[in-house]
């Protein structure tokens, strides 16, 4: 190592790696304090206030109480659980389905474009434009779905008319979006899986089950976790579909939690209330990232 | 004809900009896009002929009364001060001034208004903002229809039940729906739960507190129920929005429709397949009530952010004058604000029923004037929408109704 010049400015003219590395940091860091910590303290902030913009009354400081009306209003709970059903069910639905069509993009086609394209058009689709295309498909008069119904002799469905078949054509809108995007991920985990691992178990006498149970999930674990975390959190956030859908109908049976606070925000102008509601989705987004850091922690 | 009334425009925007127009601004205003942008930019453009220093630019969004106020909520809030001149439903006012968004007009009559606008548009005695256009809901029905059938126009809700079973007995067309109206989760669903409540002469908000008269409340909700129920509606009516309704009465789908006015010169264009066979009437009534509807109307206003405040309320002043409320009825058939210009000639000729529009317009009533108009609306709709898919009873909704809007109107 040479020696290092021992003048006032020598952590700026001939920095260490460690400072260096600080220096090359800092304007990310400020970025990212800028555009998501700062914000993310003014909505803690915001919370804590009561502030209505047609009230004309400047803002009020109320400690807690936005979440202690939270607590006892029907609708945050409805919404809240509107939103973790749409998790339950999206979640595993996409799971399910990503890794159904990697497997088959994995396959030996002699063209692989055809194949990737129409995994990638799901996901390059943007949220609002495929809820109002499901809409249409899930209309009760001019949609596809009650025309093929028909065509088989059964009854048509008014979707929209049922909470439990408007929610059902939400997952069903919300699962086709998202597994391309999971089936991408896992595709690249797929194509990491040496094929040496195969024919080794061919050689052996093992089934394709088995060696889907048993050499492609445990290899696929790491993608699946990546996959798993990013359709959790974004499945927490759901609000473009169901907003296009149904804006949340019949009555407000569809509504997410995000929809609420779009809805006391931007309609009702009650930011404080907007705020509260919102620093619970962002709590319960943390909540779920750790969880799943645990998992990829504690397995290596 | 169109000449003579550019002229007279010409006339009038000369008369009121005064010399502060000789500023020059560069107005940018925000026009619903179901409201004719095309037409009124002919009126603007007048005014740009006549103030040299002035050029007006149309910004449009949204194509329903919420999406748009969301789109203006947003941007008011962040205190943009792209836009100018907003054009606000009549509900919103309230809520604009009570959020200090709007810049006051002085210097006007309002009593030269139509006395519902003068009210929707005066808040705490600053008047904020001035009438684009007047409307309110009324009874569309084929004419040709009930002429081949014998059938009267219907007078109560129970005749049109009766005259749309006949009628649909008679044609057996299945594509023929009786009666046509909004179900949908939107604003307009708020006009449909309350021309049946106001029809039995209940009030809604007194001094600005809820006063829901439950038994009148539910005869409401029961009313829409029963028309989807037994045919005179379709069963998926709770999909049905204010345009679809348009729609389906031009196509030919739909006897009856309860629409609003600008509905009128659609059904009467060259593209619509009942040109000439349609007529308008009053809604009908609830059974001993009297006819009531709803009051709509868009109102002009100026943003508290422009940067230009002097000549974006010259431009309002003039945008609601007769002159400019008169070419809007003849061209787009934009009912006026001005009781004076529906028996004008030229508006008659263009849009003969609107003789009778006049009394109408005169009696609508205002939906609850309050800044919390959003949370009101938002109750109202919901409500009704999950009454008319089946989801909830009519007296599970009228209770959510008054348990959800006694909070907020208080």
């Amino acid at each position: 190592m040479p020696a290092r010049s021992r003048n006032r400015l020598s952590w700026l003219t001939d920095p260490s790696d460690r400072t260096l590395a600080m220096m090359l940091l800092a304007p990310l860091v400020a970025l990212v304090m800028l555009i998501v910590v700062y914000p993310v303290l003014r909505l803690f902030q915001a919370s804590l206030y009561e502030n209505s913009l047609t009230s004309g009354l400047p803002p009020r400081f109320v400690g807690f109480e936005n979440f202690a009306l939270m607590m006892e209003d029907p609708v945050f709970w409805s919404t809240l659980g509107n939103t973790l059903l749409i998790t339950l069910v999206t979640v595993p639905g996409a799971l399910i389905m990503g890794l159904g069509l990697a497997l088959m993009a994995n396959l030996p086609f002699r063209r692989q474009w055809p194949v990737r394209l129409s995994l990638l058009i799901p996901w390059a689709l943007p949220l609002a434009f495929a809820g109002l295309i499901f809409a249409w498909f899930f209309h009760s008069e001019y949609g596809v779905v009650n025309d093929v119904l028909r065509r088989f002799g059964m009854e048509p469905v008014i979707w929209f008319n049922s909470p439990r078949w408007a929610m059902a054509a939400i997952c069903l809108t919300i699962i086709w979006k998202t597994s391309s995007f999971m089936a991408l991920i896992i595709l690249a985990g797929l194509q990491t899986i040496p094929r040496s691992l195969y024919e080794a178990a061919d050689v052996d006498g093992a089934g394709k089950f088995r060696q889907f149970f048993e050499i492609t999930l445990p290899l696929l674990r790491p993608s699946i976790v990546v996959a798993l975390i990013f359709r959790t959190i974004t499945a927490l956030q759901t609000f473009d579909i169901p907003y296009t859908m149904t804006g949340g109908g019949p009555g407000t049976s569809t509504a997410t939690l995000a929809m609420y606070i779009h809805q006391n925000t931007v309609s009702f102008l009650d930011l404080g209330y907007g705020s509260a509601l919102a620093v619970v989705m962002f709590l319960l987004s943390m909540l779920v990232t750790l969880v799943y850091l645990r998992m990829i922690r504690s397995k290596g | 004809m169109k000449h003579l009334a550019l002229t007279a425009l010409l006339a009038t925007s000369a008369l009121t900009a005064p010399g502060m127009a000789q500023a020059d601004a560069d107005l940018r205003i925000y026009i619903s896009s179901q409201h004719q942008p095309d037409v009124w930019r002919e009126v603007l453009d007048k005014y740009q002929e006549d103030n040299p220093g002035t050029t007006v630019t149309i910004e449009t969004g949204g194509n329903t009364s919420e999406s748009q106020s969301q789109y203006l909520n947003t941007v008011m809030s962040a205190k943009d001060s792209n836009l100018d001149i907003l054009i606000l439903d009549v509900v919103r006012p309230a809520q604009f001034a009570a959020a200090n968004w709007t810049h006051p007009i002085e210097d006007v009559d309002m009593e030269q208004y139509l006395p519902a606008y003068a009210e929707a548009n005066s808040i705490d005695g600053e008047v904020v903002a001035l009438p684009a256009f007047s409307d309110a809901m009324f009874l569309y029905y084929r004419k040709d229809l009930l002429e081949k059938h014998g059938v009267a126009v219907p007078t109560t809700w129970e005749e049109l039940r009766a005259a749309s079973k006949t009628v649909l007995a008679a044609e057996g067309n299945p594509d023929l729906q009786g009666l046509s109206f909004q179900g949908k989760a939107i604003e307009g669903a708020v006009c449909t739960f309350l021309l049946p409540y106001w029809s039995q002469g209940k009030n809604f908000v007194e001094d600005g507190k809820l006063t829901l008269d439950e038994p009148a409340a539910l005869a409401s909700m029961a009313l829409w129920k029963s028309f989807a129920e037994d045919g005179t509606s379709k069963k998926n009516i709770s999909e049905v929005a204010t345009d679809d309704t348009r729609k389906e009465f031009q196509a030919g789908n739909a006897l009856f429709a309860v629409n609003w006015s600008y509905a009128w010169a659609q059904s009467q264009s060259e593209e619509s397949a009942v040109k000439g066979n349609i007529g308008v009437a009053r809604l009908p009534a609830m059974e001993g009530g009297e006819s009531a509807t709803c009051l709509g109307g868009w109102e002009w206003a100026v943003s508290a952010f422009s940067e230009h405040p002097d000549e974006s309320v010259a431009l309002v002043k003039y945008l609601s004058s007769p002159e400019v409320a008169e070419y809007m009825a003849v061209h787009a058939s934009l009912m006026p604000a001005f009781p004076e210009v529906f028996d004008d000639p030229e508006v008659l000729a263009a849009v003969p029923w609107f003789a009778d529009a006049r009394t109408v317009v005169e009696t609508a009533r205002p939906r609850p004037v309050t800044p919390r108009y959003a949370e009101v609306s938002e109750a109202i709709r919901t409500t009704l929408n999950a009454v008319l898919a089946g989801v909830t009873s009519p007296e599970d909704g009228v209770a959510e109704i008054k348990a959800r809007l006694t909070r907020v109107l208080r």
